[in-house]
């Protein structure tokens, strides 16, 4: 494996500036994360099921919708605790959400427009509970965490399969690009 | 021990010119960046070097995967000739470019004898080659 899921995190946590304040007041707030959870996995639910290719995906499986649900409510949760504080547990974790979602077949051009539902969904919600602006801040920054290693896992798949180095894949890449 | 371009690119040349039906010769590394290369005029180097490095990766996988044992060397064969890749060290993959005269039997020979010399170059001691 290229990626090591906590250097990795750290990394991302840096470049989209997740503070100690951020972290605190996630776990102070973490109780009424708890509470939106399940509007929130509503809204993400419905959000799915109106996309044809992504509602064929959630039905393809016997009691997928139910479960992923269950899975989605937890995933909300542990956005405000960090599991073990944002530290190899949470890293863990996530990378593993992101190797769920690429085995599925399941590609950025699903994940990211779903993660700014969720991100525009909170904020609403944020809204209305009138909670602090900092509050959605420090949320979209977790967001963000964790639609990176849904990314990364994409492209770790790729090389786990090919053999190829992170370099060389980049290479390519911008070869690729410069023809396009 | 540091290792000597200019040297490593005067063998390339010196393989390409006196080989019988080799057109150019390139190693390069398994990120895909060019070590020394002596290719014909109007190649992408850059391209060359990142294909051939992605190229024997792969080779080596569906080698695996196929149960064909370490992979002796990847053949390209086209029209015009034969892109060969050959795995030269740890740290180098050794391309060459030959003609559709070129007789593969002769050729595997020169590429044996030219990776012992590029190997002593880069690793700075003999070693035995078991292609
Ligand atoms: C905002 C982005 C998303 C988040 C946070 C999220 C969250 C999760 C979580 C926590 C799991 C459980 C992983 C595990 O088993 O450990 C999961 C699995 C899954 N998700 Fe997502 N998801 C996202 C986007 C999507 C999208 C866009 C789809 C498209 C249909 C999708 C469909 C699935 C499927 C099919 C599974 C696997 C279900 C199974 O095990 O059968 N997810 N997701």
């Amino acid at each position: 494996m290229n990626v090591e899921p906590l250097s990795f995190m750290e990394a991302i946590v840096r470049r989209v500036q997740l503070n100690e304040q951020d972290k605190e007041l996630l776990k102070q707030e973490a109780d009424w994360g708890k509470t939106i959870a399940p509007q929130m996995a509503d809204i993400f639910y419905d959000y799915l099921g109106r996309d044809e290719e992504m509602n064929a995906i959630l039905n393809a499986k016997e009691g997928r919708i139910h479960r992923l649900r269950e899975t989605f409510i937890q995933w909300f949760y542990e956005m405000f605790t960090g599991i073990d504080g944002w530290g190899k547990a949470y890293a863990d974790c996530r990378w593993k959400i992101g190797l769920v979602h690429v085995r599925t077949g399941i590609g950025p051009q699903h994940v990211v427009p779903a993660m700014a539902v969720v991100v525009t969904a909170v904020g609403q919600q944020l809204r209305r509970d009138h909670k602090p602006e900092v509050l959605s801040d420090a949320l979209s920054k977790i967001c963000m965490i964790d639609l990176a290693f849904i990314e990364q896992a994409y492209s770790e798949a790729l090389l786990q399969e090919t053999g190829w180095t992170q370099a060389l894949f980049q290479r390519l890449i911008a070869k690729g690009a410069a023809q396009v | 021990m540091a290792i000597n371009v200019t040297k490593l690119e005067m063998t390339l040349q010196q393989f390409v010119a006196n080989a019988s039906n080799v057109q150019g010769a390139a190693l390069v590394s398994p990120d895909g960046l060019t070590l020394a290369s002596s290719l014909p005029g109007g190649m992408d180097e850059e391209r060359v070097a990142a294909m051939s490095a992605a190229m024997l990766s792969l080779g080596e996988r569906i080698g695996r995967e196929l149960n064909r044992g370490d992979i002796a060397r990847i053949l390209v064969e086209g029209e015009q000739g034969y892109g060969i890749l050959t795995s030269c060290t740890e740290e180098a993959v050794f391309l060459i470019l030959a003609d559709h005269n070129a007789k593969l039997g002769v050729i595997n020979l020169e590429i044996k004898n030219v990776i012992g010399e590029l190997r002593k170059q880069l690793l700075g001691l003999a070693q035995p080659v078991g292609l």
